[in-house]
């Protein structure tokens, strides 16, 4: 079916959560690649009686296509062996059907098949260096299937912590307005704020939120609220997306926290707060008065980073934190700096349910979920790959909705550390579909505001997934019998069949010209990149308006 | 076209720098003049004259012509061919040349496999410490060459990333300490602060007695190589941030193939006490470019097999040794290949297609032949700098036609002879 043909799905229990349709029989409707309210008598039908339909997913937070990962594909030669991936046979794609190889961290191309294979439609990378954007443009070029865009790093870059230092605050969120259209970006993403930097110039990391860069008499605060405002002052679609400061570090609940009271008021979203939820001085579970305070602050939102059991990669800006990993595990380990910008860190990691800290681990992130009381701003992740493959979604959504194969689960993990956890107590929620339906696609598509996704209602991209009802939810999640994006159906009988190029979502702020002389001087000094070389050329796609 | 322009922020593929600050003097379509002044840069721009040719069989033919019977010739041997990268392409084309190598179950080697191969797989063993060049400039106080002088082959090297200050670094050059050490022939830049030279025999037991010491084993040592090794790494794990350089080109004679690693582990190592970084020096082309094709399109960033219909990795056999084999019945080769006589003597007895730049000059009688322009000189588009880091080119002169377009083209009719419609 080509975008300007028409589709009536007819007869499916339809999941709509945005235009609050939960659980109705109705038909969609799709021409020219959009959902239309009605379609004329003869239009070309897809018979899905009793099946459930729901928007495609939207993955808010994903690792699939950026110069870090592809340091990791590089790294991981003996996972692609023992996944390879064979070209999909299609009746349609826009470039040539491509095999390629799997593991944790797979390539472009089969990351697309497989995310469309998933139901998922919509992804967003959650890390790129701002030096690094052109690669990563390359690399969703080369994933088909879904529609997808990138967050681009700050808060410990050189020109940021200098205006930060300088109390140049409107500076700075002109900087942040370049940066991000100069990168062809959608989001800025701080990770660690001004922990990367102390981590390259020797300090090691920042801790507190009001620890003090050395020299340089900046804080992580003042990074944060420089930057929060920032993305609320351009009125960007989507917050500051925060990676908080001592990732995994017992005890890093009460940084989180006070992140989020820092931030009182503005509009921010927390990426991977399993990672952020730790209880201290020991392990132990930090999820609960997090959680409860997302519940009672509706200008913050999440998603969990859920850990599952099997192999991943970590792959993050976060050096110090990898540096770390790499100690205590005696795995592998890359380390890239990389210079005005960020950084980089990538080490392998098996999660085992007989560890008790990943036991611990996977049990914060239920407890999250779980004790979570707007599914609209607790939104799925699992950080993908590293808390585990984007491919386990099926699996937590499962653990989500059916509490047996949860409690059947919880039976198997080592319990050492889950004295004090809320889940070990025994929580007996069940998310319904509906609300699978809004963590997984309706949720997210608000929180990235992108009004065309994650719903069906008349003018939204016509990205449907429908699903077979199993008493499998796992089965049921994992083998989509259909997939349409934008129109095109990918997935037919379970089998993908169409692969369509991907929309790049960008945007393009405006911001004050007089950063750019300032700007100029700065990469004359201290950059080995040309200003003039600097911004990304030839992204096809109009922006989106902000 | 008549008159003088230059075109500024030019970037130069002559080494792996990436010098993307080049003004370019072009003069009647030759370029006339380069600064500043390289010569390894010069040499690489030439007069950017290139030959324009299209031949089928020997004779002129059209670019219509030439692709059908690239086509036609390719699918014949799908599954029992190779296709070559050679490091003068951007990384547009050189995606378009792995997609041809998925479609005919190819065989891809690239410049990587008989130069720099040792390092990327040790670093597949251990993971690494890197960083992009601007890190060095802008943090390292602690600069260790090992067995490497930048200047004949890096000539800008230290004037980029050395010299100049730094964020980190405010007095550039004076403020860092740079130790030279000489392995065998393999000779340290001159003008360091501080220069050892040590014997090929001893060279891997001192980076092995440098980490240990690193990590609080230090021994006592008589040999004064040695001694002066360890007191090199107590000068490095004291550094603010330490950068160890190395050549991952080869040299005129053989290394020991254990030399990375070591230095790996050695850079590694030091992160415990403080922060360092290895730097791998990369000859020029976008042969970096095409490593990090690879890997995202398969996994691997070099020595990849299609045969099976999915990437196999085989990085102890190059494409090229195997060609002397019959396991290949044809050859696609894209952009120049840097080739021994043997190699080329063997493609001269197989079917092949060259395309890319001088494809028309390739030394063994292609039976296609189309000529493209240069990366970077003639086409525009992406390559990456040795530290992997994005650049873009501008090409000063306009090319005959592009090596990307050449190669959609050709995978198109690859497409259409294999049945594949397109959306």
């Amino acid at each position: 079916m080509s975008a300007k043909a028409q589709l009536r799905i007819t007869g499916g229990t339809i999941h709509d959560p945005a235009n609050g349709v939960d659980g109705e029989v109705r038909d969609i409707c799709i021409e020219d690649g959009r959902i239309v309210q009605t379609l004329p008598e003869g239009a070309p039908t897809l018979d899905v009686r009793g099946m459930v339909v729901m928007p495609g997913g939207v993955d808010i937070h994903s690792h699939l296509a950026s110069s870090s990962c592809n340091h990791a594909r590089r790294l991981l030669p003996e996972e692609h062996a023992v996944d390879p991936a064979s070209a999909p046979g299609l009746d349609q794609s826009a470039g040539p059907p491509r095999s390629g190889a799997g593991g944790t961290v797979p390539t472009t191309f089969t990351t697309g098949y497989r995310y469309a294979g998933l139901g998922y439609t919509t992804v967003f990378e959650a890390a790129v260096a701002p030096a690094m954007a052109r690669h990563s443009h390359a690399e969703l070029d080369d994933t088909p299937c879904v529609d997808g865009g990138f967050f681009v790093l700050m808060g410990n870059d050189e020109y940021l912590l200098r205006q930060v230092a300088a109390g140049e605050r409107e500076r700075a969120r002109d900087y942040a307005a370049w940066l991000l259209g100069s990168t062809g970006g959608y989001a800025i993403k701080i990770v660690n704020p001004g922990g990367i930097e102390a981590w390259k110039s020797g300090q090691r990391n920042l801790n507190g939120l009001d620890d003090v860069l050395a020299g340089r008499g900046i804080t992580p605060r003042a990074i944060l609220e420089t930057l929060a405002d920032a993305a609320n002052a351009l009125k960007l679609p989507h917050p500051v997306h925060i990676h908080c400061n001592n990732l995994g570090i017992p005890g890093n609940a009460a940084v989180t926290l006070a992140t989020m009271q820092a931030l009182a008021g503005r509009r921010a979203h927390f990426t991977h707060l399993q990672f952020h939820a730790y209880g201290g001085p020991g392990w132990s579970s930090g999820a609960r008065p997090l959680i409860e305070y997302v519940n009672s602050h509706t200008e913050l939102s999440v998603d969990v980073g859920q850990v599952m059991f099997g192999p991943a990669t970590t792959v993050t800006a976060d050096g110090p934190v990898e540096y770390l990993l790499h100690k205590s595990s005696g795995r592998k380990w890359v380390n890239i700096d990389i210079e005005l910008e960020t950084g980089c860190g990538i080490v392998p990691l098996l999660y085992k349910d007989k560890a008790a800290v990943t036991a611990l681990q996977w049990a914060i992130g239920l407890e999250l979920f779980l004790l979570s009381a707007d599914p609209w701003r607790v939104v799925l992740s699992t950080d993908h790959p590293n808390g585990g493959s984007f491919l386990s979604y099926p699996k937590l959504i499962q653990l989500l909705m059916d509490r047996g194969a949860r409690d059947q689960m919880l039976k198997q993990v080592n319990p050492k550390l889950l004295a004090g956890s809320t889940l070990a107590d025994g929580l007996a929620r069940e998310y319904t579909l509906n609300e699978i339906a809004v963590v997984t696609r309706a949720g997210p598509a608000r929180l990235l505001g992108l009004p065309h996704k994650g719903h069906l209602g008349p003018g939204a991209d016509a990205d449907v997934t429908v699903y077979v009802r199993n008493p499998d939810i796992a089965a049921m999640f994992a083998t989509p019998r259909y997939v349409v994006k934008g129109g095109a159906l990918m997935v037919e009988e379970g089998q993908l069949r169409r692969a369509p190029a991907g929309r790049r979502l960008h945007v393009r702020p405006g911001y004050d010209d007089a950063v750019l002389s300032d700007l100029r001087h700065h990469f004359d000094a201290y950059s080995t990149i040309s200003f003039a070389n600097y911004p990304v050329q030839g992204i096809t796609d109009e922006p989106i308006a902000v | 076209m008549t008159g003088t322009s230059r075109v500024e922020h030019v970037t130069c593929l002559g080494c792996g720098c990436g010098c993307d600050d080049l003004s370019v003097t072009v003069s009647e379509g030759r370029i006339t003049e380069v600064a500043p002044t390289c010569p390894v840069g010069r040499a690489w721009f030439g007069d950017g004259s290139i030959p324009l040719e299209i031949q089928r069989s020997g004779q002129p033919a059209s670019l219509d012509q030439a692709v059908a019977e690239a086509a036609e010739l390719l699918l014949e041997a799908r599954g029992r061919m190779l296709v070559y990268i050679g490091p003068d392409l951007t990384s547009q084309a050189q995606r378009q040349a792995v997609a041809l190598a998925d479609l005919l179950a190819a065989t891809v080697d690239s410049a990587t496999s008989p130069t720099a191969a040792g390092g990327l797989l040790a670093a597949q063993q251990r993971g690494r410490a890197g960083a992009t060049l601007g890190e060095v400039r802008n943090r390292a106080d602690v600069l260790l060459f090992w067995g490497t002088d930048p200047a004949p082959r890096y000539p800008r090297f230290m004037a980029r990333y050395v010299d100049p200050a730094g964020t980190h670094v405010p007095e550039g050059r004076k403020g860092r300490t740079l130790i030279g050490v000489g392995v065998g022939s393999d000779s340290a830049p001159k003008g360091v602060d501080l220069t050892l030279t040590i014997d090929p025999s001893e060279e891997i037991t001192a980076l092995s007695l440098m980490r240990a010491s690193v990590q609080g084993h230090a021994r006592e040592q008589r040999s004064p190589g040695l001694i002066q090794a360890i007191a090199i790494a107590n000068r490095l794990a004291k550094a603010r941030y330490a950068v160890l350089v190395h050549d991952a080109e080869p040299g005129d004679e053989p290394r020991n193939p254990l030399r990375v690693e070591a230095l790996i582990a050695l850079t590694q190592a030091l992160n415990g006490p403080t922060r360092a970084a290895m730097i791998s020096l990369r000859a020029g082309g976008n042969r970096v470019g095409a490593e990090t094709v690879l890997t995202w399109q398969t996994g691997y960033p070099f020595s990849v097999d299609y045969s099976r219909g999915h990437p196999h990795y085989d990085p102890a056999e190059r494409g090229t040794e195997r060609l002397g084999s019959d396991r290949f019945r044809a050859a696609l080769v894209v952009g120049s290949p840097a080739l021994d006589a043997s190699v080329a003597g063997t493609l001269a007895r197989m079917s092949t297609v060259a395309i890319g730049p001088r494809a028309s000059q390739a030394p063994f009688a292609p039976r296609v032949t189309i000529d493209t322009g240069v990366a970077g000189i003639h086409e525009g588009g992406t390559a990456y700098r040795a530290d992997e880091v994005p650049l873009q080119l501008r090409p000063p002169l306009p090319g005959p036609r592009s090596a990307t377009e050449v190669l959609r083209t050709l995978v198109g009719a690859v497409r259409a002879g294999l049945g594949q419609s397109r959306s």
